[in-house]
């Protein structure tokens, strides 16, 4: 609750109140409860962070082809508008549900629980949430997954990971994807793992390539799905 | 990024809290910021000065505090100030959840908050 604390002065009454109220409290306890909700359901769910091109729809689309038989699987694709995303994934026949978030720069709990109100629970037991392409601003909003993962790409430079070390200690798995252009772009994936280990030592790390699906493997491993 | 929104909600919470308390004007709100926030203190300002005109909060004094840091190591108990990396080619250096006294990863206790400590208002 908050205090209250009144002051008199002269004809002039101030009042100070001290509400403690954490603004980004508020998506976190949303967030808490989609996860409650989820775990109820038996749901895994999973949000996949990156830039814009990093290759998220792709490996989630190598993701659903490789789990389709073992899990019934459902996709949330966050992006400001537009469903091409969505027709990609999709096509293997599962629940595609797009989060047009039409100026919001990141998913928050609030849409995800909307959107976790439209699709059937008891039909589902993983649920990949696609962020919006951006590799700040998710990372503040947690959305009651049961793990995070930061796609980066190697043709995003050797610096991803440096530059953006607040988004990287929220994740759980990195993937380093686009490994195929590694030599040709100069980067040396090992440097880009010892940063993030550095940054989050308990982080797993899968390199890949999302179009031919190498590595796929890898990050399912690290999904311990 | 989000500061517009995220300045929003804070503007939107005092003016339902000045009203609650039947308030005239609100003369003064005191922000907690973490540093482990993606929130930028100047375009926090930026934003507030924009969202208070035409409310009882034009003209109020936005006070903004910043709150550093802290890492708990479920592992030795450590508690304390993050570690930091540091390399000519960084710049500035980067923050780690590495504990600095033991190695293992840490989980952020402190300095992710954006918290309205306090709000003046005249009645």
């Amino acid at each position: 609750m908050a205090n209250l604390k009144e002051v008199v002065k002269g004809e002039e009454v101030t009042l100070e109140i001290e509400p403690g109220m954490d603004i980004l409290e508020v998506n976190k306890q949303l967030a808490q409860k989609n996860m409650q909700l989820l775990r109820e359901h038996n749901v895994k769910a999973i949000d996949i962070m990156g830039s814009i091109g990093a290759g998220k729809t792709s490996l989630i689309e190598k993701l659903v082809q490789a789990l389709k038989q073992k899990y019934r699987i459902a996709v949330f694709k966050g992006d400001l508008t537009t469903t091409i995303d969505a027709e990609q994934i999709g096509r293997h026949g599962v629940q595609v549900l797009t989060i047009n978030t039409g100026r919001e720069c990141h998913l928050d709990a609030n849409v995800v629980a909307r959107a976790v109100e439209r699709i059937s629970l008891e039909d589902i037991d993983l649920l990949f949430i696609e962020n919006v392409g951006n590799l700040i601003c998710p990372a503040e909003f947690p959305l009651g997954t049961e793990k995070r993962v930061v796609v980066v790409s190697v043709t995003e430079g050797p610096y991803m990971v440096v530059k953006h070390p607040f988004t990287f200690m929220t994740a759980d798995v990195m993937v380093i994807n686009k490994k195929d252009l590694a030599e040709i772009m100069k980067i040396d994936t090992e440097q880009l793992k010892k940063q993030v280990k550095e940054i989050k030592p308990d982080v797993k790390v899968a390199v890949t390539n999302a179009l031919s699906g190498e590595g796929v493997e890898e990050l399912i491993k690290a999904l311990e799905l | 990024m989000h500061e517009l929104s995220m300045t929003t909600q804070i503007v939107d919470s005092v003016l339902e809290e000045a009203k609650k308390q039947d308030a005239k004007k609100v003369t003064e709100v005191h922000l907690v910021i973490g540093k482990l926030t993606f929130l930028g203190i100047e375009q926090v300002r930026f934003s507030y000065n924009i969202l208070v005109e035409d409310t009882i909060m034009k003209g109020s004094k936005l006070i903004i505090e910043e709150q550093d840091g802290t890492i708990e190591c479920p592992s030795c108990g450590y508690k304390g100030s993050l570690q930091f990396e540091d390399d000519p080619a960084y710049h500035v250096p980067i923050p780690t959840l590495r504990c600095p006294k033991c190695g293992k990863a840490a989980k952020i206790v402190e300095g992710n908050e954006c918290t309205i400590r306090s709000i003046r208002m005249l009645k």
